[in-house]
């Protein structure tokens, strides 16, 4: 009897594998698709700090439904993408980034804010025509084959732009950019060296600024001259996206060579329960001013340009701020928090004002953007005329540039460089 | 001798049931994996139905539904056939197009209509923006998208 239990107890364990084996692999196939959900950073690390980048030419797409031509450094191995991948290394360790060329002219790396930059182990420098002109901010890869290899240490912690150094204004218009996070040695969840620069774990973002004049981008793909007395940005992006395929998740199926979102999901700030705030990392690619402007909170500006603001003996010069200006190839660190400030309470403390009247509403009109209730994680009914845009009660606070005219797509409003931050109530949005 | 061969017999014929039962599990496993990542793709289709009848009365032409805002909203894109019937449609705050859930018989009819300038322009993108009520669409499934009579159905939810 205990050999027969034996033996039956074996051939079910064997059944047992078999099944979950083979189930498992049907199921795991979706599984890998719905990585694709992700918000939030999509950092490309490895243990050696080695990336192989591939300047090339692609498309991508706009929301209004034009398709423009771009140039970009992708992963080697997964090709085109917009922006380049963002690398994440950490502070102090060598870093080594292999660009290959397969564009139609010369085409570099430079690393802002990285000190002692070695080109196929030079140091990287100005490059000089015969003529004795400059021909490029450091040593290139040439046309069509080319490679280089790009080494330094990594510097301070915080956020840097890497971007072509090679015929700049038409490289970096084109699309030849991309973020560098250098973490903190040993504290992958500060901001840079100081404690109080700590985040939640998951909750960082990175929003690279940058904008498109189509026009330059018809010229190279048919090889004709630039006009640039005409230049005229028309898209304005956020991660290589217009509003609205900026909240659409990452790696988005339909947005094949934009793979980054820019939506900010988070909770409320709790002492207990989320004691941390998110952080956001902004870069500017372009060529103005961009103020972005998230409504609903400031955020506390912590690191600007890869470097902590703190004084000679450590003091804290951080600050909060309600319009951040990110300027031209510069990069801004913040800390996001959402403090449910008045702790409104439908039965105890309920809202002193009839519903609506918040700035979102007056600023688009009466049908737009209206977060249902005033009380987080609770859905009222509304008033008729009034729309709104909440699953589970959870707030959603609209962010984007201030100068309005880059928060349009080719001149319609609602576009660009605009984005949400949603904000769950403290249980979570049990609807998902 | 005859006990031997009689258990020999029996083991090998218990091999034979083990093996038969493993294959069986695996052949049905693999069937039904098969199925489901069938469906699975042919609701992640990027194929978009279209309807002559909604193209000429709104003079819209419905392009994509995606689940966005980390599945709290849903966009709805659409490309403009007619710019005076696309501005009708885009106005009128009112009546916006529900989204129906094909399989779990779930909707959602709030819309933030975003205003995309004054005039919409023949052969552009638009966009309308829903709150996804209760999680009333979901990425991989079918959706109709519903306007006073117009129907159009087996829509993609990416």
């Amino acid at each position: 009897m205990t050999n027969l239990w034996r033996k039956s107890r074996s051939r079910i364990a064997v059944l047992g594998v078999a099944t979950l084996v083979a189930v498992g692999t049907a199921v795991m196939w979706p599984h890998a698709a719905s990585a694709a959900v992700a918000e939030g950073l999509d950092c490309e690390t490895n243990a050696q700090q080695t990336f192989s980048l591939t300047a090339g030419d692609g498309y991508v797409s706009t929301p209004d439904g034009n398709s423009i031509y771009m140039w970009s450094y992708g992963d080697s191995k997964t090709g085109f993408q917009l922006p380049g991948p963002t690398l994440c290394v950490t502070s102090g360790q060598p870093v080594t980034v292999i660009l290959h060329n397969t564009l139609p002219e010369a085409t570099s790396i430079v690393f802002p804010g990285q000190k002692g930059v070695k080109a196929n182990g030079n140091p990287a420098q100005p490059q000089f025509d015969g003529g004795g002109s400059l021909s490029s901010l450091v040593q290139s890869a040439v046309a069509g084959t080319g490679s280089v290899t790009y080494t330094f240490t990594a510097g301070s912690p915080g956020t840097y732009l890497y971007e072509s150094g090679t015929d700049v204004n038409k490289q970096v218009q084109m699309g030849m950019y991309g973020a560098l996070v250098v973490r903190p040695a040993g504290h992958p969840n500060q901001v840079n060296d100081r404690a109080d620069s700590a985040f939640t774990a998951g909750k960082e973002y990175v929003f690279l600024l940058s904008e498109v004049d189509p026009a330059v981008h018809l010229a190279v793909e048919r090889n004709q001259p630039i006009d640039w007395t005409t230049y005229t940005a028309r898209y304005f992006m956020i991660n290589g996206r217009s509003m609205p395929d900026t909240l659409a998740p990452n790696h988005a199926s339909w947005l094949p060579t934009q793979p980054y979102g820019a939506l900010v999901h988070i909770k409320p700030y709790d002492a207990n329960t989320n004691p941390l705030p998110a952080t956001i990392r902004y870069l500017n690619a372009g060529s103005v001013n961009y103020p972005f402007h998230p409504h609903g909170s400031d955020e506390r500006v912590i690191n600007r340009d890869g470097h902590a603001l703190a004084g000679p003996t450590g003091q804290d010069l951080s600050y909060q701020k309600y319009d951040l200006d990110v300027g031209p190839g510069q990069t801004v660190d913040t800390l996001m928090d959402w403090r449910d400030a008045e702790a409104w309470n439908p039965t105890t403390n309920p809202i002193p004002t009839q519903i609506p009247a918040i700035t979102d509403q007056l600023l688009v009109g009466t049908d737009t953007w209206f977060s249902e209730s005033g009380y987080l994680g609770t859905k009222n009914a509304l008033p008729a005329n009034i729309t709104s845009n909440n699953e589970c009660g959870e707030y959603y606070h609209i962010a984007h540039s201030h100068a309005l005219e880059q928060s349009t797509n080719f001149g319609a409003t609602f576009g660009g460089m605009m984005t949400v931050f949603r904000i769950d109530p403290p249980a979570g949005c049990t609807t998902q | 001798m005859s006990n031997i061969i009689s258990t020999v017999a029996r083991r090998a014929g218990r091999r034979w049931v083990t093996v038969i039962l493993v294959g069986a599990a695996v052949v049905l496993a693999g069937v039904a994996g098969t199925a489901y990542a069938l469906v699975k793709s042919d609701a992640q289709s990027t194929t978009f139905p279209q309807n002559a009848q909604i193209e000429q009365q709104l003079g819209v032409r419905f392009s994509r539904v995606a689940v966005v805002g980390d599945g709290g909203l849903v966009t709805v894109t659409y490309v403009v056939l007619d710019s005076e019937k696309a501005s009708r449609f885009q106005s009128d705050v009112a009546h916006p197009p529900s989204l129906y859930s094909e399989s779990r018989h779930r909707t959602t009819t709030r819309v933030s209509l975003m205003k995309q300038g004054h005039t919409l322009r023949a052969g552009q993108t638009y966009y309308l923006v829903y709150e996804n009520t209760h999680g009333a669409l979901r990425h991989g499934e079918r959706a109709s998208i519903v306007e006073g009579t117009l129907r159009l159905e087996h829509v993609p939810v990416l």
